[in-house]
C-alpha cells in the first residue's frame, strides 16, 4: 500500500476525517504564514546595517538594542 | 421510415422491413415504398400496450425503435460514419490510454483532487478567520487608549482611616487606607446576614487597601467617605449605607461597590485598570 493510498484511506475518504484535518491543517498553515509575513515584514524593515558601527534601525524593538548598546559603551568610555 | 416507426399496429410489417433496414439506411427506403403497395396488413384483435409496443419494436446494433400508445415513436440510428472525437489533449497521462482500465491509478487521482480541495480549504478558513478577528479587534479599545486608561496611585500619599477620590474613565475611585478596626470589624460581619453576600477578603487584595468605584448601585449618585451606619460609605440621595468594605447594608441600593481591576506593582504604587 502507497503512502497516496494510506492518506487517502485515512483521511480523505471520511468527510468527519477529512474536514478534521483541514481544521487542525488551518491552524498549523495560521501559525506558519503569520510566521512568515513577520519574518518577511522584519527583514525588509532591518534597516541600514552599515560597516561602520553606527547602525539605522526602523523598527523600535532593533532601536531599544541600539540604545541599550550605545549606553552600555558610553558608560564604558 | 419515420412513417414506418409510426404504424404500431403493423408491427409485423414493421418488423419485417426494419430487419432489412438494420445494417443500411438507403435501401430500406426504396424496398419499403415499393413494397408498401402490395402489402395490406392484417386486422388483428390485439390490443397494443405500452410493453407489447416496446417488446416487438425493433432493436438491432444500429437500430433503436421505441414506440408507445400515447407517447411518441422515435427511431434512433446509431452512426457509425461520425468519428469519436480525440480527448487525449484533455486527459490525464495516467488515463490516457484509452484501452486499459483508469481504475488502477484512481487513487492517486482522487488523493490528489481531494489535496487540491484540502488546501483551498485551510487557506480559506485561515482567511475567513483573520478577516472576522480584523473586524472584530477594531471594536476593541487601541492600546493609546488602554494605557490613557490605566491610574498610578502612590500609597504612601494616603494616611491611615482617610479615604481619596480619583478620577478614572470618567468615574471617581476610592481608595481607602483602613485601619486595623476597620478590617477587623468588617470580617466578623456574618455574610448570610448581607444583602448581597461577599466576605470582605473577595474584595480586597491586601486588606489595608480597599480599592472602589464610587457610584452607589441603586441610581448612580457619589457616596461620602467616612459617613453612615456602618463607617464606611452614605449615599446622600436616597440613603444607602455603605460598610467599610463598600458593601450595602441599608438603604435602596441592591448591590455592593463595584471593585475595579487593580494590581501592585510595588510597595508604594498601585495601577487600577
Amino acid at each position: 500500500m502507497s503512502f497516496t493510498q494510506t492518506i487517502y484511506n485515512t483521511v480523505f475518504r471520511r468527510t468527519s476525517s477529512y474536514a478534521l484535518a483541514i481544521v487542525v491543517g488551518a491552524v498549523f498553515f495560521e501559525r506558519f504564514f503569520d510566521q512568515l509575513g513577520d519574518g518577511l515584514f522584519d527583514y525588509m524593515n532591518k534597516g541600514m546595517q552599515s560597516h561602520m558601527q553606527a547602525t539605522c534601525s526602523k523598527q523600535w524593538k532593533d532601536l531599544k538594542q541600539d540604545l541599550a548598546l550605545r549606553q552600555s559603551s558610553d558608560e564604558d568610555e | 421510415m419515420i412513417a414506418a416507426s409510426r404504424l404500431g399496429v403493423s408491427l409485423p410489417h414493421v418488423s419485417a422491413t426494419s430487419q432489412i433496414v438494420a445494417s443500411q439506411l438507403r435501401p430500406a427506403v426504396i424496398s419499403l415504398s415499393s413494397a408498401s403497395k402490395d402489402v395490406i396488413p392484417e386486422r388483428h384483435e390485439f390490443w397494443h400496450t405500452q410493453q407489447s409496443l416496446s417488446a416487438s419494436a425493433p432493436k438491432s446494433c444500429f437500430l433503436r425503435a421505441t414506440s408507445a400508445v400515447h407517447g411518441p415513436s422515435q427511431v434512433r440510428y446509431a452512426h457509425t460514419d461520425i468519428t469519436v472525437p480525440d480527448f487525449t489533449e484533455y486527459r490525464r497521462e495516467t488515463t490516457a490510454a484509452a484501452n486499459r482500465s483508469a481504475e488502477a491509478g484512481s487513487v492517486d487521482r482522487r488523493a490528489f483532487t481531494y489535496m487540491l480541495v484540502g488546501g483551498g480549504a485551510v487557506a480559506g478558513a485561515y482567511s475567513a478567520k483573520s478577516l472576522v478577528t480584523d473586524f472584530v479587534s477594531t471594536m476593541a479599545a487601541s492600546a493609546d487608549v488602554l494605557a490613557m486608561a490605566k491610574i498610578e496611585i502612590k500609597l504612601s500619599d494616603i494616611p491611615e482611616g482617610k479615604n481619596m477620590t480619583f478620577k478614572w474613565r470618567g468615574k471617581p475611585l476610592f481608595v481607602r487606607h483602613r485601619t486595623a478596626e476597620e478590617i477587623e470589624e468588617v470580617a466578623a460581619v456574618d455574610v448570610n446576614s448581607l444583602r448581597h453576600p461577599e466576605h470582605d477578603s473577595e474584595r480586597v487584595k491586601v486588606p489595608e487597601w480597599l480599592v472602589l468605584i464610587g457610584v452607589c448601585t441603586h441610581l448612580g449618585c457619589v457616596p461620602i467617605a467616612n459617613a453612615g451606619e456602618f463607617g464606611g460609605y452614605f449615599c446622600p440621595c436616597h440613603g444607602s449605607h455603605y460598610d467599610a468594605s463598600g458593601r450595602i447594608r441599608k438603604g435602596p441600593a441592591p448591590l455592593n461597590l463595584e471593585v475595579p481591576e487593580y494590581e501592585f506593582t510595588s510597595d508604594d504604587l498601585m495601577i487600577v485598570g
